[in-house]
């Protein structure tokens, strides 16, 4: 046997069926990755809309942070066999892409948030001028909320979404659930005091 | 929510939250899974790496990336100055100066190689020389 030979001999000795077997075993997991992945999107899509909306307020670009969202995920796939609760990671990182966002974004005019409102917000029984006034009202609201500390006002806005505990509240903000208990009452008293100065 | 719930959320300031849990419970977009499945669709795979079994090598790995539509190049046609017809993609190579020649002098050459290969090493001045010398050290009386 020359040099050659014994140098290569390692490699001439895996059996062929040890890597197709490999390859195909990865192969395997990557359809797993992606079935689980597309029964995520089914689950999820629409919750974690509704929480970007909640705060980008733009129907376009909440739907561009969900699909953001299951990107990201995608691109990480592996770690999927890891994640213990995933509507709160999944919660987490549309939170998180979201609130980027918004810090990046413009602040738009009031006026294009009661439009939105207004044209997005569900009004069942209500006449074209109450829906206007509702309008009024909602915009009215989310412009106090947006005086609100950061902390408060995410801890207000998370709990508004009767899908998630203190606990999962607090997963997402990465806090202890008694710091969103204290947070919740001060945004809830702040809150008041920022609506009762705005009517007097 | 009626007009009366409305004008009635209105007074008691009430409303915040419920503003809040109307967004939280707002009508998702027509589609929005199938537009999501197809942007996942279209995204590349990355490859990965894997391990080669028994031995310190190591191998790609890559799916056959679907939906990845081959990028036309765009020539555009070239005008000639004036709107005159192209010029059918003949190179054109610029005039350029002649650069120095290089003059053979091989009748020059000729003598020199001559005188060198005919005389003998030992025929040679310096070494004649050199020998004296060497014979005129070595009768020299050692001081």
């Amino acid at each position: 046997m020359s040099t050659t030979e014994a140098v290569f001999s390692g490699w001439m000795e895996i059996p062929e069926s040890a890597v197709q077997e490999r390859a195909r075993s990865h192969a395997d997991q990557t359809r797993a990755d992606e079935d689980i992945l597309a029964a995520l999107v089914s689950q999820y899509a629409a919750t974690l809309y509704r929480v970007a909306f909640s705060v980008l307020r733009n129907t376009s670009d909440a739907e561009d942070a969900v699909q953001e969202t299951f990107l990201r995920v995608l691109r990480r796939r592996e770690m999927l066999g890891e994640v213990r609760d995933q509507r709160v990671w999944l919660i987490r990182i549309v939170w998180n892409i979201v609130l980027d966002r918004k810090r990046r974004a413009k602040t738009r005019p009031e006026t294009d948030d009661v439009a939105d409102l207004a044209r997005v917000l569900p009004a069942d029984g209500l006449s074209a001028e109450a829906r206007a006034v509702a309008a009024q009202h909602h915009a009215h609201v989310l412009g106090c909320l947006e005086q609100l500390p950061a902390k408060e006002r995410e801890v207000l806005m998370l709990s508004a979404f009767e899908e998630l505990s203190g606990v999962e509240i607090a997963s997402v903000l990465n806090i202890t659930e008694s710091s969103v208990r204290s947070r919740l009452f001060r945004a809830r008293n702040l809150m008041a005091g920022l609506l009762n100065h705005a009517r007097q | 929510m009626s007009d009366s719930n409305l004008r009635e959320m209105q007074k008691t300031g009430a409303g915040a939250e419920e503003t809040l849990r109307l967004i939280a419970r707002i009508a998702v977009p027509e589609g929005l899974e199938d537009r999501v499945h197809a942007r996942l669709l279209a995204e590349p795979r990355q490859a990965r790496i894997l391990a080669w079994p028994g031995s310190s090598g190591w191998s790609i790995y890559s799916r056959v990336q679907p939906g990845m539509p081959g990028r036309p190049i765009v020539v555009s046609p070239h005008v000639g100055a004036g709107g005159a017809f192209s010029e059918a993609g003949v190179v054109r190579r610029p005039l350029t100066l002649q650069g120095p020649v290089v003059k053979h002098t091989a009748a020059n050459e000729k003598p020199k190689l001559a005188a060198k290969s005919t005389t003998p090493p030992s025929a040679s001045p310096s070494l004649i020389v050199s020998k004296k010398s060497a014979a005129a050290l070595a009768s020299a009386p050692a001081q």
